[in-house]
């Protein structure tokens, strides 16, 4: 359902609603169903880190495709690609179609669906230099790093596309399943709801994310492992 | 020629890392090339530009009297006896902080990039006022900082600041830098401040006595070619200014033991 032939325009692969199927179960005979070249790929709430992506993105390769521009409605996967230096579009996220089947209305979405970002999703593009603070009622996306000095705040989730070392308050209104997520996470002070944390002293392992939430009662940072995504996917709404 | 001035703000947020020093040094090293050079001292509260540069006996009038149209440019400004290319355009009465606006350091320096090749602003340390008013004038800017964590953090914020202002393009002097404290990460290493502040490093300057010394005399250091490190080092900085591509000095190799130079390979080659 996701083959797209509109003469034209681009063809489009759309991933399979999450609960239906996984998308790697169902790309070869989706690919099947295009022609070699490139393509825009919506792969709507899929959370997708580095590795996932980059697999994806051989796989399409293999078969002689290429993403010319990539859609998503989660920031973090907005992240990965971003890395892995892909067109990004991180599409307004509709709440009530992330537990829906979203190929049903995907018809309609052509290539230039409006990205703009969601209320909820407040975007900063650049690096927060110390003095600098951003607060903001959603989650925050930085692309880019936060200086030691900076402070940025988020009643939703902190993504960091960039190396945190300044302090950072994810879940600022009591949401403790709110996470803190950077390439680097080395703050010099870590909040998450009420709990408070000191960054850690070790220096960091170059090219790995890692994330930081509430694990009971404590903050715990580790590896943002691709391996958690499904169970992280699900997080308790108050 | 006027239309190729260029006024750069020297600054550093913290005080005491050597603003006043990189602006006399720099003057003089850009005189040297043949480049007709001001420096401007915005330091109204604690000017000591004058002293540096050894001309605090020669001022006559100052840029309070330029606004005030009570005397032209030409008479304020105070001609280096030795180096007939640079001049300085001294700071008031420290009363004029008091009155002094962002248009009214950006009217001194439209009428020297007039008859300059390079302004150079001295700044005054902090984000206040006086920064403020010295911004306004500035088109690029020269943040300087020591590697301390303090310094850097004042150094970062400015560089923010300088970015809402529009300032472009704003390059980094790494300034009083121990290889030996560096080697045995006493100190902060380049890496670690041009990994925070992200600009690109315009020159190194090492840790050296002739640099009290010569600010005793009132005589910069790149006045009397000396060789001293830093002389070395303001030099370079004038000849990157001017385009020329020269090697920043490897403050390991200024240090001592192996031990510390291997290390130092070694974290090349991760990042
Ligand atoms: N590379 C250096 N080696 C040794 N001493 C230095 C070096 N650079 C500067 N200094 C010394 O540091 C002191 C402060 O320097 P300077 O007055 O240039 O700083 P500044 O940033 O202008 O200070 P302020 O903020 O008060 O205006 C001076 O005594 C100067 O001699
Ligand atoms: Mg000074």
């Amino acid at each position: 359902m996701a083959a797209d032939q509109n003469s034209g325009l681009l063809q489009r692969l759309v991933l399979p609603p999450i609960k239906q199927a996984h998308w790697k179960d169902t790309l070869p005979d989706q690919l099947q169903r295009l022609r070699p070249g490139s393509l825009n790929l919506i792969s709507h709430h899929w959370q997708m880190r580095c590795r996932d992506l980059s697999s994806l993105i051989k796989l399409l390769q293999g078969e002689g495709f290429r993403i010319a521009s990539f859609h998503t409605q989660e920031p973090l996967t907005a992240i990965s690609a971003q890395a892995l230096g892909l067109p990004v579009q991180l599409l307004e996220s509709d709440p009530m179609a992330s537990d829906a089947t979203p190929s049903d209305d995907s018809g309609d979405q052509s290539s230039d669906t409006k990205p703009d970002c969601t209320t909820q999703l407040r975007l900063h593009r650049g690096t927060l230099r110390a003095g600098e603070q951003i607060e903001t009622a959603g989650d925050l996306l930085v692309l880019g790093d936060v200086n030691p000095g900076a402070n940025v705040a988020a009643a939703g989730d902190v993504m960091i596309w960039g190396r945190l070392r300044g302090i950072a308050h994810a879940g600022r209104d009591g949401d403790r399943a709110a996470k803190v997520v950077a390439l680097q996470l080395r703050p010099l002070q870590l909040r998450i709801a009420d709990q408070v944390a000191r960054g850690p002293d070790d220096r960091p392992q170059p090219g790995l994310a890692e994330e930081a939430r509430i694990d009971a009662n404590e903050i715990v940072i580790e590896p943002a492992n691709p391996r958690l995504r499904a169970r992280m996917s699900v997080p308790a709404t108050d | 020629m006027a239309s190729t001035s260029r006024t750069i703000l020297i600054c550093s947020g913290k005080g005491g890392v050597g603003k006043t020093t990189l602006t006399a040094n720099l003057g003089i090293a850009l005189a040297r090339l043949g480049l007709r050079t001001v420096v401007l001292d915005a330091d109204f509260g604690l000017r000591n530009l004058d002293l540096l540069l050894g001309l605090e006996n020669r001022i006559v009038f100052t840029a309070q009297e330029v606004l005030a149209e009570s005397c032209r440019l030409e008479q304020a400004l105070v001609k280096h006896k030795q180096e007939p290319n640079l001049a300085l355009l001294p700071a008031g009465n420290p009363r004029m902080l008091e009155w002094l606006k962002p248009e009214d350091m950006q009217t001194i320096a439209g009428m020297l990039e007039k008859q300059f090749d390079y302004v150079l602003i001295d700044c005054p340390a902090g984000i206040e006022d006086g920064f403020k008013n010295a911004v306004a004038a500035a088109k690029e800017a020269i943040v300087i900082t020591t590697p301390e964590v303090s310094a850097v953090r004042d150094a970062d914020r400015v560089i923010g600041l300088l970015n809402t202002h529009g300032v472009k393009p704003v390059q980094l002097v790494l300034n009083r830098v121990r290889p030996k404290m560096m080697a045995s990460q006493e100190m902060l290493a380049v890496d670690d401040v041009t990994d925070i502040l992200a600009l690109p490093l315009l020159g190194l300057v090492l840790e050296d006595e002739q640099v009290i010394v010569s600010t005793n005399r009132g005589e910069p250091l790149t006045l009397n070619g000396s060789s001293s490190p830093a002389a070395r080092a303001y030099g370079n900085v004038a000849r990157r200014l001017q385009g020329d591509d020269v090697p920043l000095i490897d403050p390991s190799k200024e240090g001592r033991g192996l031990r510390a130079k291997v290390r130092r390979l070694m974290q090349k080659k991760i990042f």
